[in-house]
């Protein structure tokens, strides 16, 4: 019950805050109810994902500062883990997303305890190399179709299916993620509060002190680690009933994992809201602007310059992200 | 002023008013809406160029009256039971990327309304396109995509005019086995265990892996002996391991599934590794390019590749070489087996909406399951275009062939593809062996 | 036997030619402590000025280096003053952020310059043609020069490091800057020069490779990661180790072909059946886990 009030309790932010949120939670809740193309639903949908992502890895790569490069490798685990058992043994998405989240929290714990000896680039760089290793392993191994991928029949099932998260509109996965995204919110409000939490800050602002305070550091960041896992590996289970056609390539890529920290680290990674702002300006950005610039006098490349350089700015003048501007303009504002 | 803004008000109000008084569709031919996927972009560009000028010169065709040409759609502009309504072709890039290439066509569907899809090349991205239209009931033609797993999974949705690659690795082995019974022309008979070693390096999407799994399959059908199977990124920008780990298996026959760049790459890293098998065959794709020929040129003399369409056909249709002629002075290449397969593909549209009289997808689906298309009306020589119905691969076009073409130098200097298979329609003799770097 | 002699072969000498990759990266980390995410970038950009100098100018691509290597110091010193300065006063987290924009932003900037598909180099003095060591053993020219002109290239730099007043700066530099900067030693300067050093090496790597290998705008992130595997096996900051380390790595993606030669010796059938050509990079990431794991200072590193 503790837990609960602690989840749902956002009394440290400023009442203008609240406000923002809510409206915008409205603006979530009402935005399928209004016209709206299929571009703007996927685009949505995209966002929410990746706040998803973003708000899982927030938790070690922010609260804990240790920048995780290579989340993909568990979207890999939860969208394959959830594809396989629905093709091969008909198993609902809502028994395999949570077997798809103890397989990815298990590896997670495998490689955690030899990751988690690092620090600063060489941990960034290693996990890396662990999700590329992972992604190499997929591409041969013919149990998940190796690069061929696995592919979730369109004609097999009967949309809209609930228990195995098949629908042939995009507005059932809409409220499904919508639902998963606020109850990720809740989660992280009482991650930051707890004391867990509270020990991942004093371990981020200094790792001996809070040895000598007799926080087992180690286990600390290796339970972080777990949880970002399960966030991430919750939302692949979905990716693969959404898209319902994976491949290693196009799941646990490299470019997936730093879409996942760029954004939050954009947003501002240590901060509740920072994923979501991350992922509420860059997956829109990203769209919309491949979309005018890039389809136009095939001008390839360009949107992700434009991506690229506001990530550049951002990192050289501010680098707690978007809220960490935020919260420069209203200390000085105080 | 103020006058003449008055004037020129009331003058936009009267055409306004007679817009919306006469019916709208009384003067505006109706317009038929295809989405076309293609790789514009990435290792495949070359082969979306010549997929895309294909495809818009059979859509040219469709639109205007050319009395000359002997083909049914030529004969009338625009489709005839629908008024004459024009055929408008909208590309899109899916960059070899499947996923992208699924929203893509969920984009067109959705928000372009498309009436039909074709495309896309890529094995692996007519895969997850196939999956979206299927789910939205949305008819799809595919042209140049060779997975026979993709007319296993019983879609009502979907119909491909190419032939498989269960048939055309058949005809490799149907020509191996015709090396050693001396029916090849050119070459006496070759005995069995001179070739009887086999390794192969495929892409390992969707196609290749497949083309892969047939190789071993139908080798040991016809009693050849697979040494060594490699999978490899097509994206690679080396193949040095793969082609030393190839001629460690020291093979008599290589075999090979490669689309553009990465057929270049391989045969110059051979090259460069002076591999000498007896035979070099490529399953079409990359190995039939003009971007192969142009910059590998003389090096390439002796490959063999599985092809559907090559310029020496022309010598065996008329038609072909009318297209040909008008193909090349579009684009200032021959007709290959993408473009030529791509033509034929927006032709099947245009006689599928002919025949459907409507753009209704129920009628387009009964059209495409009853369909006969006569061989004569093709550019590409098959029997026609008839699209199974039951068993295990509807939608599947059983009328179609392969060829097996071998680059020979021309006696204008140039390398181009000579037919050696069938047999009876050869059209010069084989070089064998391999002539070795 | 020829399998194992070719592999062994194929191993030392793209190690060599890795050596120059390794070496810019070892320099930035070692004077001021920054990843640089876009070093493949630099690659890559290194790899398209061979490529098109030798065909604009019609010289061979061998010849085409001095160039690369002027791109490459002017472009690591404009990126030092241009941006990455700034990120030096900010956290980690900023720096990471920051070189992956930058790697974004070459990566793209190539996309649009040059477009997506794939270039190679089809003519030059050497191109196409190869050694035949009996055997069976063949070494293709373009490698065995591009070792050679790597290593010397290397023991340019190694040189200019020990040998000249600026080289011993740098490394005071990189020891203690503060110290350094007591000494009179322009710390400013210092990192661009390291930047323009880091950036120059690796383009002339870059154009030397191009000769064998083909160049679109996404090779980068690969070359990053085999740099990364290099200079954490030999150990950030140290030169000679960076060297010693790009043979093994060179050697590890070899493992392959050495597969292949116990495959056919031992004739054991289910060998043939790994398919370990798909995990010739793999192997490279798993030994940057192993190494950071066991030691992370590297073979002869002295920075932690």
């Amino acid at each position: 019950m503790e837990a609960l009030k602690n989840a749902l309790d956002f009394s440290d932010f400023p009442r203008i805050d609240l406000v923002v949120a809510a409206c915008g939670a409205a603006f979530i809740l009402a935005f399928p109810l209004f016209p709206h193309s299929s571009f703007a639903m996927a685009t949505m949908i995209q966002f929410l994902m990746f706040s998803l992502y973003g708000m899982g890895w927030n938790t070690i790569g922010g609260y804990g500062g240790q920048v995780d490069l290579g989340k993909a490798q568990y979207v890999g685990i939860g969208a394959y883990t959830t594809a396989v058992m629905l093709i091969r043994w008909d198993i609902p998405f809502w028994v395999s997303m949570p077997i798809g989240m103890s397989l990815a929290v298990g590896w997670s714990f495998i490689i955690g305890y030899p990751l988690f000896r690092l620090k600063g680039h060489y941990f960034a760089i290693a996990t890396i190399a662990t999700s590329l290793v992972l992604l190499d392993l997929f591409q041969v191994w013919e149990f998940v179709g190796a690069a061929r991928g696995l592919e979730i029949s369109p004609i097999k099932y009967s949309p809209p299916d609930f228990l195995r998260l098949i629908f042939k509109e995009d507005i059932y996965y809409y409220y499904i993620i919508a639902g998963f995204f606020f109850l990720g919110i809740f989660y992280i409000n009482w991650f930051r509060n707890s004391r867990l939490g509270f020990q991942l800050r004093c371990i981020k602002d200094n790792e001996d002190v809070a040895r000598s305070l007799g926080i087992n550091v180690h286990r600390a960041k290796i339970k972080t680690y777990a949880i970002a896992t399960a966030f991430v590996s919750m939302v692949g289970s979905f990716h693969a009933c959404y898209i319902k056609n994976i491949e290693p390539e196009d799941t646990m890529s490299l470019d997936i994992s730093i879409l996942i920290a760029l954004m939050a680290m954009l947003g501002g990674a240590g901060s509740l809201w920072g994923p979501i702002i991350g992922a509420a300006v860059l997956i829109p950005l990203k769209s919309y602007l491949k979309e005018w610039l890039g389809a136009q006098a095939g001008l390839l490349g360009i949107d992700l310059i434009v991506y690229a350089l506001i990530i550049m700015v951002i990192s050289a003048v501010e680098p707690r992200g978007i809220w960490g501007v935020i919260e420069r303009i209203r200390r000085r504002r105080n | 002023m103020k006058g003449k803004g008055r004037l020129l008000i009331v003058f936009l109000g009267l055409i306004a008013i007679s817009g919306l008084l006469i019916p709208s569709g009384a003067w505006a031919v109706k317009e038929i809406k295809i989405g076309v996927i293609f790789p514009l972009t990435g290792g495949a560009a070359a082969a979306g160029r010549e997929l895309r000028a294909g495809t818009e010169l059979a859509a040219e065709i469709a639109n205007k009256v050319y009395p000359d040409l002997p083909m049914a759609m030529a004969q009338n502009a625009g489709i005839k039971s629908l008024g004459g309504a024009k055929i408008k072709l909208i590309f899109k890039d899916h960059e070899g990327n499947p996923t992208l290439g699924a929203d893509l066509a969920k984009k067109l569907i959705l928000d372009d309304k498309v009436d039909g899809i074709m495309g896309c090349y890529f094995s692996s991205v007519t895969k997850t396109v196939s999956s979206v239209c299927e789910q939205y009931g949305v008819p799809m033609i595919n042209t140049s995509s060779t997975s026979p797993a993709l007319t296993k999974r019983g879609f009502k949705w979907f119909w491909r005019t190419t032939p498989h690659d269960k048939w055309f690795t058949k005809d490799l082995f149907e020509f191996l086995n015709g090396l050693t019974d001396g029916k090849v022309r050119g070459v006496k008979a070759v005995a069995k265990k001179e070739i009887t070693n086999i390794a192969s390096a495929c892409e390992k999407t969707e196609w290749g892996s497949h083309v892969s799994q047939l190789i071993a399959q139908l080798a040991k059908e016809y009693g050849f002996r697979v040494r060594k199977s490699i999978l490899y990124a097509a994206k690679s920008t080396d193949l040095s391991s793969e082609v030393r780990s190839l001629k460690a298996a020291r093979p008599d026959v290589m075999l090979f599934a490669s689309y553009t760049s990465d057929a270049i790459l391989m045969v110059k890293t051979l090259k460069a590794q002076r591999a000498h098998p007896k035979i070099i065959w490529g399953q079409d794709a990359g190995f039939e390019k003009p971007e192969f020929r142009k910059t590998l040129g003389d090096n390439i003399v002796g490959i063999l590749t599985r092809t559907v369409f090559l310029p020496k056909v022309v010598e065996i249709k008329k038609l072909a070489g009318l297209v040909n002629a008008m193909y090349k002075e579009k684009t200032g290449n021959d007709l290959g087996g993408a473009s030529a397969r791509a033509f034929t593909g927006l032709q099947t549209w245009v006689y599928l909406l002919e025949k459907a009289g409507s753009t209704k997808p129920a009628d387009i689906q009964r059209a495409a399951n009853t369909i006969y298309i006569p061989g004569k009306e093709l550019v590409v020589p098959w029997k026609g275009i008839k699209f199974s119905t039951s068993g295990d691969e509807i939608g599947q076009n059983t009328l179609g062939s392969g060829l097996i073409g071998q680059y020979q130098k021309q006696k204008d200097g140039t390398v181009g593809l000579e037919i050696v298979y069938p047999f009876d329609v050869s059209s010069a003799d084989m070089i064998y062996p391999f002539p070795g770097y | 036997m020829d399998i194992l002699i070719s592999s062994i072969a194929a191993g030392v000498l793209i190690g060599m030619v890795l050596a120059l990759v390794a070496l810019g990266l070892t320099i930035i980390f070692g004077v001021m402590d920054i990843v640089n995410f876009a070093h493949g970038e630099f690659l890559m950009i290194g790899m398209y000025t061979g490529l098109l100098t030798a065909k604009a100018v019609g010289i061979d691509p061998l010849l085409a280096l001095p160039v690369a290597a002027a791109v490459g110091f002017l472009l690591g010193v404009i990126c030092y003053y241009g941006f990455v300065k700034f990120l030096l006063r900010g956290p980690m987290v900023a720096q990471l952020l920051g070189t992956f924009g930058l790697m974004l932003f070459l990566r793209n900037l190539a996309l649009l310059i040059f477009g997506s598909e794939d270039r190679a180099l089809h003519h030059g003095l050497l191109v196409g043609k190869s050694f035949d060591l009996g055997m069976g053993v063949i070494i293709p020219a373009t490698k065995l020069a591009a070792a050679g002109l790597s290593v010397i290239a290397f023991l340019a730099v190694w040189l200019l490091m020990n040998r000249t007043k600026l080289g011993k700066a740098l490394t005071a530099t990189s020891l203690n800057s503060q110290a350094a900067r007591y000494m009179g030693i322009a710390t400013e300067r210092m990192n661009a020069l390291a930047w323009g050093i880091g950036g120059g090496s690796v383009t002339v790597a870059g154009a030397l490779i191009v000769n064998f290998w083909s160049v679109n705008p996404f090779v980068g992130l690969l070359f990053t990661m085999i740099a990364f595997a290099i200079v954490a096996l030999g150990g950030f900051g140290s030169v000679p180790g960076a060297l010693f380390a790009s043979i093994v790595v060179g050697l590890i993606m070899e493992i392959p072909g050495i597969w292949d030669f116990l495959t056919y010796t031992l004739s054991w059938d289910w060998m043939i059946n790994v398919p370990m050509t798909s995990f010739k990079y793999t192997f490279v990431y798993l030994a940057y886990f192993i190494i950071m794991v066991i030691r992370p200072s590297g073979l002869f590193g002295w920075k932690h």
